[in-house]
């Protein structure tokens, strides 16, 4: 199974994947609305949002277990 | 195409994160890399090829174990699922770990800086798919005006608190036990 390389998403079904196509290899949550992949900023940002958001999480811990997450992930290797 | 030394490499990486996985879940994290090298019989050496520190062989197995929940939940959330079985689909993942994640939550303060945040990450898988559960739902069922971390820590705190008091609900696996109890009852708290 493929998963996104901006997010780690696992990606099986086409929905999952940015617009709907299976040859891209990052997913919907991570495509801008015309289909291209967010920048390493505009990724980062979301996901500490959706992390204070959904976990309640301080600000500095969400932004460094961000950080952390991204770090692992293929995307974003070169930004750290 | 893998040479037949990479094969094997690979092999024994998986074999030392089995079986770290394992002690761990009967011993605590405290349990010592020589005890794991005996059980899994490599010498103490190799498990050193593999993992440089002992903070690199927890902070993987803690990465491997959150990538399973991550490709269980996402399987899942394939189909539509609603509010109860979304729940009782993360009680059942964390069923089949149910030893090795109650060793996690109740020492998860005495590992290292970084497993913290894998450990956070885990955790934000499940309230990913949470958060779109209860988006998805909130047309069929009312759901109270409760922020969603709020909805998401009484959820987690509510297993967490069986999990790590396990013994004061029965002998056996608490959330198999309580499982449909746990679930039929956070709805009702949260519902309108």
């Amino acid at each position: 199974m493929k998963t996104c390389i901006a997010c780690g998403m696992p990606m099986k079904k086409e929905s999952d994947f940015a617009m709907g196509d299976t040859s891209k290899d990052y997913c919907v949550y991570c495509a801008n609305s015309d289909g291209t992949m967010q920048s390493f900023e505009e990724k980062k940002q979301s996901l500490i949002n959706f992390t204070i958001k959904t976990q309640g999480l301080d600000q500095s811990v969400a932004e460094k277990a961000v950080e952390n997450m991204m770090r692992q992930l293929p995307a974003w290797k070169e930004c750290f | 195409m893998k040479t037949k030394r990479q094969i094997q490499k690979e092999a024994t990486r998986k074999l030392i994160l089995d079986t770290a996985y394992q002690v761990y879940a009967d011993e605590g994290f405290a349990a010592t890399t020589n005890k794991i090298a005996k059980a899994a019989n490599v010498s103490h050496g190799t498990i050193f090829v593999h993992f440089p520190t002992v903070e690199c062989l927890i902070i993987c197995l803690l990465e491997r174990f959150g990538s399973e929940i991550n490709e269980h939940l996402h399987i899942l959330s394939e189909k539509d699922e609603n509010l109860e079985t979304f729940l009782a689909a993360h009680i059942n993942v964390l069923i089949r770990y149910e030893d090795f994640y109650k060793r996690l939550i109740s020492e998860i303060n005495s590992l290292p800086q970084e497993a913290k945040y894998v450990f956070i990450n885990i955790q934000s898988v499940v309230s990913f798919h949470l958060n779109q559960v209860i988006e998805r739902e909130k047309d069929k069922i009312a759901i109270k005006d409760i922020p969603m971390h709020i909805i998401f820590n009484s959820w987690l705190g509510l297993i967490h608190y069986y999990l790590t008091n396990n013994y004061l609900f029965t002998v056996g696996s608490v959330l198999t036990e309580h499982k449909d109890e746990l679930i039929l009852n956070y709805i009702k708290l949260i519902e309108k």
